[in-house]
C-alpha cells in the first residue's frame, strides 16, 4: 500500500471518528437538556401522564332520634350537566323531552354560555339514566347529595333544611353546619397504560365524614306532639302553636313541634316565616302560667305559707292608675285558691308583698330572661324588665304574666323546676350535651307548688280538662291578651296555654302547649289543656307509666280499641285470638285459650248464652 | 477463580429471583385491582345502606304507621286504663 493511500484510509477513520465524537456529543448535550434544563418540566409531564387525583366525597352527618331512627340522611341522586358548547343543537329537542323541560328553555340555557352547566339537578335516577341514554355528546352524569327528613314537616321545624349546594339554611342543619358537613378527600394514584390504578396511591386529603348527631327527641313523642297540636289548632281556628315536650330529670326535649308545619323536603313552596321554630324564636306572654312562681316567690319569702289567705278583693282593685280584673270574683283564698281560681289579684297582692327583686330573682333563677343554651339558632332569650325598672304595676302585672315574654321552651324548663324538687336543668337536644343542673328553690318549695297545681287540674280547677283517665296531672292555663299595634292589648286576639307535668307522683314529662288566636274559645283551659291530655295519654303509655286503675272491673264495660263487631251471631270457630279475646272482654268472660291460630273448638258449645263471669275455653290451631 | 458450576447457580438463582420479582409485581397490581374494586363495593354499599335507612324511616314514620293501623287494621289508641303492662 503507498502511503498516499495509508493517508486516505487514516483521513476517513478520522472523519468517521470525528462524526461519532460529533454524535457523541450531541447526545450529551440533549441528556443535559432534557435531564437539566428541561428536567422540572418534562417531569411534571410525565406526572401527569402517570398520576391522577380522585375525589372521594363525604357525606354530611346523619341527624338520629335517641333511639337511633333517621330524622335526616343524605343519599348521592344523580344530576345532569352539560359542556353547553358541545351539546349539538340538533339533539335539544330529545334532551329537552326527557328533562321534561321546554326545547325553548333547554336552548336558551345551552346558549347564553360556555363551559359547563347544570341542566337538571337532583333528579330521579331512572330519568338520569334515560337522559344519559340518548348519548348526547357533551351531556353528563354527575353525583350530588340531598338531604330527606323522612318525618317531613313533623320535624321540619327544629331541624330545618339544607340547600341544593350542600350547607345548612336552617335550624339545627344550619346551627351545626359545620360539624355536619363532611370535608371531601383528595387521592392520588398512579396509573398503568390500561388507566388502571397501581397500588401505592396515597391521600393528598383524608376525607372527614360529616358528624352525625343523635338528639335526645323521640320521633314517636315528637309524631304524637304534632298530631295532638294539629287537631287542637285545626277544632279551634286557631292560627297556630307550639308544643315543647321535656323531662324534667335531665333536661331532655322529646319533642318541639309547631303547628302550621312545612315541609323541608320541599322548603322553597313555603313562605320563609314558615320556617322558624316558633318554640323557640317567638315570645309571648305567659299570663296564668306565671302564677306558680309568683307564689314559688312567696314562699320562698318565708312570710308566706302554702294555708296563708290573701283577699282578693271580689274581682277587682286598683294599683296606681290601673284596675286589675278576676274573671271569677274572689274574696279570701288561700294560696292554692289563687292557683285553683287563677285570681290576678290574689297573685298581684303576693307579687306587691315579696317585692320587685325577689320576684325577679325567682324569674331569672327559673330561665325566664336569658336564653337556654339549648344549642339551637335563633332562639330567643324572652323579655324580663330589670327590676329598677318595675313599678307597682309591673310588679303586679308581671305576678300574673303580663309585661313579660317568654318562650315555650323557657316555660317548660321552668316548669320542669317544680317537678324536678327544686333544681333547674337547662333544657338539652343533643344526646351527648351536659345539662347544667342547679338548686332554685328548695324541695319543700316545689313540692307545694306542685301539690297547688294539681290542684289546679282537679275538677274546680281551670285545668280539668288537661287530665287523662288515670294520671295525676299538676299543671296552670294561662289566657293572654296579645300585643295590639298601639302597645295596647287586643282585645279580640288570645294565646291560650297550658304547662303541667305528668304524672305528679313521678313526673316523667313536662308538656307546655300554647295555640296561638283560638277562635272557638279563648282560654288555656278549654283550649290548650286538652291538646296537653291527648299528648300525655299517649305519650305517658308509650314511656311504660300505668294509669292508675282505682275501679278494677271498670275496663271491662269499656268500649274496645276496635269497634267492628267480631261475632257472625252463630258459632266462635274461624275466630282470631285476638277477635276471641275481645268477644270474652265485652262479655266479662273468663278466658282459656290453647294454641294458637284460629278458634276451632270451644266449650262450652253454647258459647253464645254465657254470662258475665262464666268460664269460655276455646281451641285454635293454625 | 469460581468454577463454571457455580456461576450456572449464580444465573439460576438470579433468573428465580428474578422472576419472583415479576410474579410479585403482577399480585400486587392484581391485589390492588381487587382492593379498588372491593373499596368501590363498599361505597356503593355504603350509600345503599343509607338509603335503605332511610326507606325504613319514611315506611316506619308514626303517622304513616298511625294511619296504616287505623284505616287498614282497623285499630284504634288504647284508652289509659286499657293499657296494664305498657
Amino acid at each position: 500500500m503507498s502511503g498516499k493511500e495509508q493517508v486516505f484510509i487514516r483521513r476517513r477513520i478520522e472523519f468517521v471518528a470525528g462524526l461519532l465524537a460529533l454524535g457523541v456529543l450531541l447526545l450529551a448535550v440533549r441528556v443535559v437538556d432534557l435531564q437539566w434544563l428541561q428536567s422540572d418540566r418534562l417531569s411534571d409531564m410525565a406526572e401527569k401522564q402517570r398520576y391522577r387525583e380522585f375525589t372521594t366525597q363525604a357525606p354530611r352527618g346523619p341527624i338520629l332520634d335517641h333511639k337511633g331512627r333517621v330524622l335526616a340522611e343524605s343519599v348521592e341522586i344523580p344530576s345532569i350537566a352539560a359542556i353547553a358548547d358541545e351539546v349539538p343543537t340538533a339533539s335539544i329537542a330529545s334532551l329537552a323531552h326527557e328533562l321534561g323541560i321546554s326545547s325553548r328553555k333547554l336552548h336558551k340555557k345551552l346558549h347564553n354560555r360556555k363551559g359547563f352547566v347544570w341542566l337538571a339537578r337532583q333528579i330521579s335516577p331512572a330519568k338520569a339514566e334515560k337522559v344519559m341514554a340518548l348519548a348526547i355528546p357533551g351531556v353528563r352524569m354527575e353525583s350530588e347529595w340531598r338531604r330527606y327528613q323522612p318525618l317531613g314537616p313533623v320535624t321540619g321545624h327544629l331541624l330545618g333544611f339544607v340547600g341544593i349546594d350542600g350547607k345548612g339554611l336552617e335550624g339545627i342543619e344550619r346551627r351545626w353546619n359545620a360539624q355536619l358537613s363532611g370535608e371531601p378527600g383528595i387521592r392520588q394514584v398512579r396509573r398503568d397504560a390500561r388507566g388502571h390504578s397501581l397500588p401505592d396511591g396515597v391521600w393528598l386529603r383524608e376525607p372527614t365524614p360529616g358528624k352525625g348527631f343523635k338528639l335526645t327527641l323521640d320521633a314517636s313523642i315528637q309524631s304524637i306532639a304534632y298530631a295532638a297540636l294539629a287537631d287542637g289548632v285545626r277544632e279551634q281556628q286557631a292560627k297556630g302553636g307550639s308544643v315543647v315536650v321535656m323531662r324534667p330529670s335531665d333536661g331532655a326535649v322529646l319533642a318541639m313541634a309547631n303547628w302550621p308545619g312545612y315541609n323541608p323536603n320541599n322548603f322553597g313552596d313555603f313562605h320563609p316565616g314558615e320556617w322558624r321554630n316558633r318554640a323557640i324564636t317567638d315570645v309571648f306572654e305567659p299570663g296564668s302560667t306565671m302564677k306558680p312562681f309568683t307564689i314559688a316567690a312567696a314562699l320562698q319569702s318565708g312570710r308566706w305559707q302554702p294555708d296563708s289567705r290573701v283577699f282578693c278583693e271580689n274581682g277587682a282593685m286598683r294599683v296606681a292608675d290601673y284596675t286589675i280584673h278576676d274573671d271569677h270574683e274572689a274574696g279570701w283564698l288561700d294560696l292554692t285558691g289563687i292557683l285553683v281560681h287563677s285570681s290576678n289579684i290574689g297573685a298581684a297582692k303576693l307579687a306587691m308583698d315579696v317585692g320587685s327583686n325577689d320576684m325577679y330573682d325567682m324569674l331569672e333563677r327559673v330561665g325566664f330572661g336569658s336564653r337556654s343554651g339549648s344549642g339551637l339558632s335563633g332562639e330567643s332569650p324572652g323579655i324580663v324588665l330589670s327590676p329598677e325598672r318595675w313599678g307597682p304595676v309591673e310588679t303586679a302585672n308581671i305576678a300574673f304574666g303580663q309585661g313579660i315574654a317568654v318562650t315555650p321552651l323557657q316555660l317548660a324548663a321552668a316548669f320542669s323546676v317544680f317537678a324536678n324538687k327544686g333544681i333547674y336543668t337547662t333544657p338539652r337536644l343533643f344526646a351527648d350535651q351536659a345539662g347544667k343542673h342547679k338548686r332554685v328553690m328548695t324541695a319543700a318549695i316545689a313540692n307545694q307548688v306542685l301539690t297547688m297545681l294539681e290542684f289546679a287540674t282537679s275538677e274546680d280547677g281551670t285545668g280539668k280538662y288537661a287530665v287523662p283517665e288515670g294520671y295525676r296531672i299538676a299543671g296552670k292555663t294561662g289566657t293572654a291578651q296579645k300585643p295590639g299595634v298601639h302597645g295596647s292589648y287586643s282585645k279580640s286576639k288570645y294565646m291560650a296555654v297550658f304547662a303541667g307535668v305528668a304524672p305528679v307522683n313521678d313526673p316523667q314529662l313536662v308538656i307546655v302547649v300554647v295555640v296561638d288566636e283560638p277562635q272557638k274559645s279563648i282560654y288555656g283551659g278549654q283550649v290548650a289543656a286538652p291538646v296537653f291530655r291527648h299528648i300525655a295519654e299517649s305519650v305517658l303509655p308509650y314511656l311504660g307509666v300505668s294509669a292508675r286503675i282505682e275501679d278494677q272491673t271498670a275496663w271491662r264495660n269499656m268500649t274496645i280499641a276496635t269497634e267492628v263487631p267480631v261475632l257472625d251471631g252463630t258459632s266462635l270457630a274461624g275466630m282470631s285470638m285476638r277477635e276471641v279475646r275481645r268477644y270474652a272482654a265485652e262479655r266479662g268472660l273468663r278466658l282459656h285459650v290453647h294454641g294458637s291460630g284460629w278458634v276451632q273448638r270451644y266449650k262450652p258449645a253454647a258459647a253464645l248464652s254465657l254470662q258475665q263471669g262464666d268460664a269460655l275455653e276455646v281451641w285454635l290451631n293454625d | 477463580m469460581i468454577a463454571p458450576r457455580a456461576w450456572m447457580f449464580l444465573l439460576l438463582a438470579v433468573a428465580i429471583l428474578a422472576g419472583n420479582q415479576v410474579w410479585l409485581s403482577h399480585l400486587r397490581y392484581e391485589l390492588s385491582l381487587g382492593s379498588q374494586k372491593l373499596a368501590a363495593e363498599q361505597e356503593a354499599i355504603k350509600l345503599e345502606t343509607s338509603t335503605l335507612r332511610l326507606e325504613i324511616a319514611s315506611l316506619t314514620r308514626p303517622d304513616r304507621l298511625r294511619e296504616y293501623a287505623r284505616s287498614t287494621l282497623g285499630m284504634a289508641p288504647p284508652r289509659p286504663m286499657q293499657v296494664l303492662h305498657p
